[in-house]
């Protein structure tokens, strides 16, 4: 383990010094003129205005640096030879691999962490506080970035970053959209497409769990600001989630293990 | 072939132990592109190293070396035959940790100091983080780069990479050290300082292989070699083995020939080659060099040069590359064993 911990904390620095969060800055910035400007044309609607502007802004922001930085991850490390340094060491392959992983999910959570509380100090400057469900919302953010780093982590163990960036974000859009996908699957009568719609979302993570505004779950439609994600909700999400990566990343390793590195 | 039979059994009284490296009739065979089209860049090599040789592994672009070391380092899996690294498996943990790996042109991570990069490599090797830096620290100090400890690898010159190459080579005191083109990229000063290095390595007792298309470097530090071309070895064994030991030919430079000499040389089919006041002709026949230095002589010539040129291991490789390509356009082509010793 300790291996795997010594790749987690070089990747880690390397995103850092690689200067990933500049990303925030700009998040930050975006988030207060956003909410001021949004904010001055809603009266009474500030801060609701904000808690949906910087969720939904975190959220991308998040899908968008692992999705950037987790495709060339493992492309990186083959480009720039440093594989032919680090495998002839005694490390197991996926050692390798869960060592990477492992490394930008800890930087994607420090990010996490320094947008929520950029969010929270736009929302005390405007009054308000962030509440139970804001911060249980925050935790969904960030399982779904989890989903789609370990996505973009194992197109990028056999594929180039372009191949990689495009898989992902496809499987993203199609995982925010299972529950229509499921919908139009009902509705149509072809079997064929039918049962293939049924495939796909029967494959492709549903990340319609992590992104709860505007959803309908429970036959609740749920508002960013509804109370009804408790914490068993998140635990459960959170559970889906972690059986989700595992198994992607289990698929990864086992590619990588097999590669040739030429 | 009895000859083999004879030093395979010479080797085995000398060391009853399983050999360092082992390939037996590997093959590498990758599909690229689109296509998948066949590249044959291994088509049988079987080697084999012993405890405490400095094994070279020769060959020009293209033969096949990078390809053999990156099997037995586990990164490429055989297509056909056998890579064994301390009687294990090539790419087996247990093996991989009593090695050390120093990859062709390498390259490290840009944002990392050499000495944090170091203090990484050695926490794979299952070295505790206080005891890796201390190794980094020393190890920088040996290959001179302890001035460069906090410098980020990104601002280093390709020789200064080359030493952190070195450098991580070494920081879990392996008994194997494979370099693969360890020479590029080097300036003088540096190729003596690896050159003392390697030999420091050899004294403690440790095996090297390394790869070259130098064949100089390797000649003269090489116990044994292994001529590759075009993913065939063609040739293995002791240098001296492998080279021809005549005489090729005879360089001779001599100074002010007078018109006598230039005819009575001309008489033997020598055209001297005149620089200033200084000819230059080469003997292709050994047995007549006493006869020519008694004619330089006689004439009054001075003379200033003679130099009796040995085959060389460029010799043997461009010998050895004319055979396979001879070979390979005859459709029945079979591994040239020209010269195949003990390997």
């Amino acid at each position: 383990m300790r291996k795997v911990w010594a790749i987690t904390l070089n990747t880690f620095r390397e995103a850092i010094r690689n200067k990933v969060l500049y990303s925030l800055l700009f998040f930050a910035v975006l988030v207060i003129v956003a909410s001021r400007a949004f904010g001055a044309l809603s009266v009474n609607e500030e801060v609701r205005l904000t808690v949906d502007l910087g969720l939904a802004g975190m959220s991308l922001f998040l899908v968008i640096i692992a999705i950037f930085i987790g495709v060339n991850l493992v492309y990186k490390e083959l480009e720039r030879k440093t594989v032919y340094t680090l495998l002839p060491k005694p490390i197991h392959r996926y050692q390798f691999v869960l060592g990477k992983f492992l490394g930008l999910t800890l930087t994607l959570f420090i990010q996490t962490l320094v947008m929520a509380f950029v969010l929270a100090a736009v929302l005390w400057s405007q009054g308000a506080e962030v509440s139970g469900p804001i911060v249980r919302l925050m935790v969904l953010i960030f399982f779904e970035v989890v989903v789609v780093t370990a996505i973009a982590v194992f197109f990028s163990s056999f594929s180039t970053p372009f191949l990689s960036g495009m898989f992902t974000i496809g499987i993203f859009l199609l995982g925010r959209s299972v529950p229509d996908i499921r919908a139009v699957a009902a509705k149509i009568t072809q079997p064929l497409l039918s049962s293939l719609l049924e495939g796909v979302s029967a494959i492709v993570p549903n990340l319609r769990y992590y992104f709860v505004t505007g959803a309908d779950i429970k036959g609740q439609h749920v508002s960013v600001n509804g109370t009804f994600v408790d914490w068993g909700y998140v635990g459960t999400a959170a559970g889906y989630a972690s059986i989700y990566t595992a198994l992607v990343l289990l698929f990864a390793m086992a590619l990588f293990s097999r590669r040739d590195f030429i | 072939m009895p000859a083999k039979v004879h030093t395979e059994k010479q080797s085995m009284s000398q060391s009853t132990s399983t050999p360092v490296l082992r390939t037996h009739n590997l093959a590498k065979t990758f599909a690229l592109g689109f296509f998948r089209k066949k590249v044959h860049a291994v088509r049988d090599v079987s080697l084999e190293v012993k405890k405490g040789e400095i094994f070279g592994l020769l060959g020009p672009n293209g033969a096949g070396k990078t390809t053999t070391l990156k099997v037995l380092m586990g990164l490429i899996k055989p297509t056909a035959g056998s890579a064994e690294v301390f009687g294990r498996p090539a790419g087996h943990i247990v093996a991989k940790a009593q090695l050390g790996y120093l990859p062709e042109s390498p390259y490290f991570y840009d944002y990392l100091t050499s000495l944090e990069f170091l203090v990484l490599v050695g926490e794979l090797c299952g070295l505790r983080r206080r005891e890796s830096r201390l190794r980094a620290e020393k190890l920088l100090e040996r290959v001179e780069l302890s001035h460069a400890a906090n410098l980020a690898l990104r601002r280093y010159s390709k020789g200064m990479l080359q030493r952190v190459g070195l450098a991580q080579a070494l920081i879990n005191n392996p008994q194997l050290v494979v370099l693969d083109e360890p020479l590029t990229g080097l300036d003088p000063l540096g190729r003596k300082q690896l050159r003392e290095l390697i030999a420091e390595l050899r004294n403690e007792g440790k095996t090297v292989v390394l790869s070259s298309h130098i064949l100089s470097d390797v000649e003269a530090l090489a116990d044994r070699v292994a001529i590759l071309v075009k993913g065939r070895m063609v040739a293995s064994g002791k240098l001296s083995e492998l080279l021809d030991t005549r005489v090729i030919n005879t360089e001779i430079t001599i100074s002010s020939p007078p018109e006598a000499l230039v005819k009575a040389l001309a008489a033997h089919d020598i055209t001297p080659r005149l620089v200033g006041d200084v000819a230059h002709f080469t003997l292709e026949q050994e047995s007549a060099t006493d006869e020519v230095v008694d004619l330089i002589r006689t004439h009054g010539a001075r003379l200033m040069a003679l130099i009796p040129r040995k085959e060389s291991l460029e010799d043997v490789v461009v010998r050895q590359a004319a055979v396979v390509d001879a070979q390979s356009e005859s459709p029945n082509a079979q591994t040239p064993n020209a010269k195949t010793g003990g390997a």
